[in-house]
């Protein structure tokens, strides 16, 4: 017996749309915090478990569980197995783990709806899941390389001998930094780059940072994160969130991250502009209409179409965080539709810059001609659709995690406003960028 | 030119003991021979050493500077010789040309020749290239390249103005936004040195660096190039000149901004200070 085949499977054509049935996450925590003593499985096991208590499923086998961190112990490599074991789902339940940095979970959702498209599975759960305070150390280089000669060597003579060749300073250990291996530079570095070229101005990376606290707060104050979030460790709201954020109060902080190779640029991105590093889990149920429908569960949107995609931001003169950039004009032209045929827009914030410089290359006409061969650019979008109950400046952005925390967010808002369709965009380390169309 | 064949690689350390009691001042001319070793084969955890240090991958083609650390034994052999007409402490790179016509297997028996070419003046002291040739069991032409050292005060060289001039130094394009940060760690001399056996003093200890001449312990011009080279690893074919200028020595420790742009034909690359100093000029062409 397949307990996850319903005989529904069969009764509509193939392939079929997935719905976005539901989700649950866990308040998000700045680093060091809240959850400074909790595991990756440890809040991956929490946020599967609230979605379970909210949709009955305890005992219950879905198709398929998906999750994955970017900071992630060798120890942890079965982490969402290992968090399904903990949980009150079906012990039986199938699992992978997915990396896809910043992306992982809008990706993992893609994989759950393809193989809900396809007929394979009739349910399933994606998820993320990321700590910057429980993060892995690795031991430093020089000692690690010392210690795996030991361990190679067949006699005790040979294991002294490699072991002669430890030094004090090989202690340090080595803790992981937000950094892109090819090029050296911080992800900050990167986007400071990006916004000196495309012009970003402070002012106006201020008043994304401060949209997204106050359309966040508003959110909370209407209950709108009610049937999305179980509290934990003492936590009921992102304890990033400040409420009273205003323009002229972040125009206070001090700016970093200095654009290298723009000498005479200032720096412009600050504390508040800038996604501050943040602990947490989110998870999406999504299923066939069938298999939702027969357990009278709401379907809050469907998932339409995706693209990922890729640029060459080591040699190519591309930043880092423009990814999207690219993907978005595909997966529109796929659809045929244009970048203003949506009721919201769902941009993860890594840096208020980051989204105001795709904005701004979207309305430019060089870019749009030389870069995606259009004659026309894509032209600007009603901003008051853009991220209206808040996005990762506000909520923090626990890195894995965050993909689940937009996909369910933009399905509540369909659903709310009873039809329509949104767009999903995320950025993600090592240039790659991952976007999605859901409607209702 | 008579070629002088070896049963045995040089031994560097020994070497650089010669080379430090028997320092010349200059004078006199190159030596008239090519220093040979046959049946050298490149070994792969050796390789991995290399790799690991200059940031290229393990197991894929041997790094294109790699066969310099099988030549270098053999330049030093000469160079320290009583015969050669400049001193081998704190010679300080200038210059390297690498042509590769194919990357060489790990352990198949390679022949490593070397000479001394151009010894010539600057405006500074004196320069010399030292030319290498690696070849295959057949005798073809696999590696090749030329290295200019220069020496700090060295008196010119009588007839110096006969040496045909260099060919012109490279001319890399690039834009102005670096691609990469370099972060140039302090041990980087030590660590290239234990893979190369390039030891240097200006690379490995900071007083004997400044009484060279050097503002501190600075980095091996070849290390810097091997990073370069490493970062462009898959972006060109297996066949190819590159052409490397080593401008303001590269401080260890430091940052540096690498800027690259790919060409007709390849690749420019420069290393810079953050104050805009030029460390490396390098262009790559492909065959």
């Amino acid at each position: 017996m397949s307990p996850t085949s319903s005989s529904a499977s069969s009764s509509r054509p193939l392939p079929r749309r997935a719905a976005i049935v539901g989700a649950n996450r866990i308040p998000f925590a700045r680093s060091n915090g809240a959850y400074a003593r909790a595991s990756n499985q440890d809040m991956l096991t929490a946020a599967l478990d609230g979605l379970v208590a909210r949709f009955g499923m305890a005992g219950e086998h879905v198709g398929e569980v998906v999750s994955g961190a970017v900071l992630k112990k060798s120890s942890d490599f079965n982490l969402t197995r290992e968090a399904v074991l903990g949980s009150r789902l079906a012990a039986a339940t199938p699992t992978y783990d997915v990396q896809q940095a910043c992306g992982t979970s809008l990706q993992t959702t893609l994989l759950i709806a393809n193989k809900i498209a396809l007929g394979q599975i009739e349910s399933g759960i994606a998820a993320g899941v990321d700590t910057t305070s429980d993060a892995p150390i690795e031991v430093n280089e020089g000692l690690r390389s010392v210690l795996l000669a030991a361990n190679r060597a067949k006699s005790t003579a040979g294991v002294l001998k490699a072991l002669a060749g430890l030094r004090p300073g090989q202690i340090v250990p080595e803790i992981p930094a937000n950094r892109e291996p090819r090029t050296g530079m911080s992800m900050g570095e990167h986007a400071a780059q990006t916004a000196a070229a495309w012009g970003i101005t402070r002012q106006a990376q201020d008043e994304i940072a401060a949209a997204s606290h106050q359309n966040l707060a508003k959110a909370y104050d209407r209950g709108f994160f009610d049937d999305l979030m179980t509290p934990y460790l003492g936590l009921t709201r992102d304890n990033n969130l400040r409420a009273d954020s205003t323009v002229e109060g972040l125009a206070k902080l001090k700016p970093v991250f200095k654009p290298a190779g723009y000498p005479d640029t200032e720096a412009t991105m600050t504390a508040a502009n800038s996604t501050p590093l943040t602990d947490g889990a989110a998870t999406v149920l999504l299923a066939s209409d069938e298999w939702a429908a027969e357990r009278h569960l709401p379907v809050l949107a469907h998932l339409v179409d995706a693209e990922t995609s890729a640029v060459d931001y080591v040699h190519g003169d591309e930043g880092l965080l423009m990814a999207p950039a690219y993907a978005v004009p595909r997966l529109l032209e796929r659809n045929g539709l244009t970048l203003q045929d949506f009721d919201f827009y769902e941009f993860h914030e890594a840096f208020a810059s980051t989204i105001l410089a795709t904005f701004a290359a979207w309305e430019d006409p060089i870019f749009c001609k030389e870069k995606l061969g259009y004659d026309e650019p894509l032209g600007s979008f009603d901003k008051s659709k853009l991220n209206v109950v808040g996005s990762s400046l506000a909520t923090g952005h626990p890195f894995a995690a965050t993909g689940a925390r937009i996909v369910p967010t933009l399905a509540k808002l369909l659903h709310e406003k009873g039809s329509g369709r949104g767009l999903i965009s995320i950025c993600a380390a090592g240039g790659q960028g991952v976007v999605a169309i859901l409607e209702a | 030119m008579k070629t002088e064949t070896l049963d045995a690689p040089p031994t560097l350390g020994v070497l650089y003991g010669r080379a430090l009691l028997t320092a010349r001042s200059g004078g006199g001319a190159l030596p008239d021979r090519r220093l040979e070793l046959a049946g050298v084969r490149i070994d792969a955890d050796a390789v991995a050493d290399y790799a690991h240090v200059c940031g290229f991958g393990v197991g894929g083609v041997v790094p294109p500077t790699y066969p310099h650390m099988l030549a270098f034994p053999l330049q030093m052999r000469l160079m320290t010789d009583r015969e050669f007409p400049l001193p081998a402490p704190g010679m300080v790179h200038l210059r390297n040309v690498i042509t590769q016509h194919r990357p060489p297997e790990v352990g198949e028996p390679l022949t490593v020749a070397v000479h001394a070419d151009r010894l010539a003046a600057h405006p500074k002291g004196a320069q010399v290239d030292l030319v290498t040739e690696v070849r295959d069991a057949d005798g073809t032409g696999v590696w090749g390249s030329r290295s200019t050292y220069f020496v700090r005060g060295a008196p010119a060289p009588e007839g110096a103005d006969e040496v045909p001039a260099a060919p012109p130094e490279p001319e890399p394009q690039v834009g102005r936004l670096p691609h990469a940060i370099w972060t140039i760690p302090a041990d980087i001399g030590r660590r290239y040195a234990a893979v190369s056996g390039d030891v240097n003093p200006i690379h490995v200890n900071g007083l004997a660096a400044k009484a060279f001449g050097m503002p501190g312990m600075i980095a091996h011009g070849m290390w810097t190039k091997a990073r370069a080279l490493a970062a462009l690893a898959g972006r060109h074919g297996p066949a190819f000149t590159v052409d490397v200028v080593f401008r303001a020595p590269v401080r260890a420790p430091s940052k540096a901004y690498f800027h690259t742009a790919a060409v007709d034909g390849g690749w420019d690359a420069k290393l810079v200070s953050p104050k805009g100093k030029d460390h490396l000029l390098l262009t790559l062409r492909d065959a």
